[in-house]
């Protein structure tokens, strides 16, 4: 449901992204067949580099599709994202410097580097390298849901097989992707980044200021949603149940929203793509000076939260919404809005913009699980292995991963977009205790860490099946005591009890 | 002897103002009471939402301040 223009536009910007992807290998020349040079960049990345391609970590699939589409839904707890990006480069502040330093100095790659060192146990950092691969296929999965969003509001009415024509394009898109980082690496990708985040800030401006104005504000948009749930509610469909205007004030759903931010704000920087990113800076104080300026790129995020209520003000978006299922509707909301809103051309940038928002962060995850999988895993069984094949064993993982990923796309139906992210978040976080207590202390036991992480991932996914009834994913939270607490803390507290607890006999012999 | 002593408990305070300055913004969210309110509205928007965003600007400026206290006079 684009016009000819807007289709010109997001053509002709995909061809441009991919030439800026090929083009990367040849940017600040290095020797691709390192792999730090491949992964990291040649940490070469100063602050404002380093800001953008953090920053682009953070502007994916999960704030175009995922928060607007919990917002969509479910209503105010899903602004949650806010305190959580407020924080979470707090975190980031205290956390990656020391990491970046220790890894300047003794070579690290990934945290899993740093964790067979600290604690000398290369089982504990192969049990956080596959907790980090693990962790980030979800994550991937979300940012394909938000390709799939794009391509599903684009070819409505163009196609009557929209399934079929979106997901060859999602493939055909995956292959450009694959050879780019392939052949460019990190620098591809940092290359795109640039491009992505400049066609977003035109896109966030510009939304922002001009759907509120064509629809009178927000409080139409309030009112707006609040019939749309009451005209569902009728038909005893519970829909934006945690509040339109603010969140119920609720005892429950206030720890929910708490635990979701707290939660969600110590994972971030666990996962490896947010690390990899944060050790391409140039310097530590670079790399702080980033974080300290990340939560601006929040604001994007808030307002684009906000964009998932305003959908319900827009007539023309609600009515292209109305062709999807109820279940999925959300997820279409802010390309719905950006169609409906804007003059075909510029529609096709900001398309393009949420499109790249997803296969850029795929990307960067996918190579920083191959580095897990090489350094971290194969290395280890077979420590003869030349750098040369290193480097391209990476580089076929990153191929694998990413296929891996767009394959459970097309298995799973993601309807809660929201919830594969928070699904990577619960995996990633029992890695806390290996990683950031690490960078403090090496006392703690190497098997009681491997003991702790076992149970607060078996805790963690054996909650969330309880919590859903075992059935599709809808929710994270699990009632405890009159609260719900976000499963990512308990099977945390769970993981830091045995941790602590069987940690005692070492801590205590002097 | 004394200088260095000096600029030691200096590092120390500053590293204290700097803690306290990144802690700031996790009171302000974990207070939930405080913000989880509709009035008084901004440009149509409730104050659960705009005091939240707010905050985000908020948070870089202390961060920031924060970063220059820590990393005052290293050049990397």
């Amino acid at each position: 449901m684009i016009g000819i223009f807007g289709w010109i536009t997001f053509i002709v910007l995909f061809l441009f992204f991919t030439f800026l992807g090929f083009y990367g290998a040849r940017w600040r020349r290095g020797d691709l067949n390192k792999l730090h040079e491949w992964a990291l960049a040649g940490r070469r990345l100063g602050a404002f580099l380093a800001w953008f391609l953090i920053g682009a970590d953070v502007y994916t699939a999960y704030t175009f599709v995922a928060v607007p589409s919990g917002m969509f839904a479910s209503g105010a707890l899903y602004f949650y994202a806010v305190p959580y990006v407020a924080t979470t480069f707090m975190v980031a502040m205290i956390t990656m410097p020391r990491l970046w330093q220790w890894s300047r100095e003794k070579g690290y790659v990934t945290a899993a580097d740093m964790v067979e060192d600290r604690f000398n146990s290369k089982v504990l950092a192969g049990l956080v390298a596959i907790t980090g691969i693990i962790a980030e296929l979800p994550y991937i999965a979300l940012q394909i849901v938000g390709m799939q969003a794009v391509l599903g509001i684009m070819l409505l009415g163009v196609t009557s097989n929209v399934k079929l024509v979106s997901d060859i394009a999602l493939t055909v898109s995956f292959i450009i992707l694959a050879a780019f980082t392939f052949t460019s690496g990190l620098r591809g990708a940092t290359l795109g980044a640039v491009l992505k985040d400049i066609l977003i800030f035109i896109s966030v401006i510009s939304l922002i200021i001009i759907i509120p104005l064509k629809f009178g504000g927000f409080s139409s948009a309030f009112s707006d949603a609040q019939s749309f749930a009451s005209a569902l509610a009728a038909k005893n469909i519970a829909w934006l149940s945690t509040g339109i205007t603010y969140l119920k004030p609720l005892p429950a759903l206030e720890a929910g929203y708490t635990t979701l931010w707290v939660g969600s704000t110590f994972a971030l920087f666990l996962y490896p793509h947010s690390i990899n990113g944060s050790l391409s800076a140039s310097g530590k104080k670079q790399l702080a000076i980033s974080d300290a300026f990340l939560p601006i790129y929040g604001i994007g995020l808030a307002l684009l939260a906000l964009l998932g209520l305003l959908a319900y003000s827009d007539k023309a978006a609600m009515s292209l919404l109305s062709k999807f299922p109820l279940s999925s509707m959300g997820i279409y909301s802010i390309p719905a809005l950006a169609v409906s809103t804007l003059p075909d051309w510029f529609a096709g940038l900001v398309l393009l913009g949420i499109f790249i928002g997803g296969l850029v962060p795929a990307a960067i995850m996918a190579i920083a699980q191959a580095n897990l999988l090489t350094r971290n895993i194969i290395k280890p069984i077979k420590p003869q292995l030349k750098p040369e094949t290193e480097t391209r064993i990476s580089k076929w993982a990153s191929v694998i991963f990413k296929f891996t990923a767009l394959g459970f796309v097309f298995v799973v139906p993601a309807t809660y977009a929201i919830q594969l992210q928070l699904l990577g978040g619960i995996i990633i976080l029992q890695t806390l205790p290996p990683v950031f207590l690490g960078l403090v202390t090496k006392k703690l036991n190497k098997y009681a860490l491997m003991a702790g992480l076992i149970a607060g991932m078996a805790s963690g996914i054996y909650l969330v099946e309880v919590a859903n009834k075992f059935g599709p994913l809808t929710t994270s939270l699990y009632h405890m005591g009159g609260y719900l607490i976000w499963i990512g803390i308990i099977a945390l507290a769970i993981n830091l009890a045995v941790a602590v607890i069987f940690s005692l006999p070492t801590l205590l012999k002097k | 002897m004394l200088m260095q002593g000096n600029a030691k408990n200096n590092g120390v305070f500053y590293k204290i103002i700097a803690i306290i300055l990144m802690i700031i913004p996790w009171i302000a969210y974990l207070w939930i009471s405080s913000y989880n309110k509709v009035q008084p509205t901004l440009f149509g928007i409730t104050f659960f939402y705009w005091y939240q965003t707010l905050w985000l600007l908020i948070s870089s400026i202390f961060y920031a301040a924060a970063a220059y206290l820590i990393y005052r006079g290293e050049k990397e």
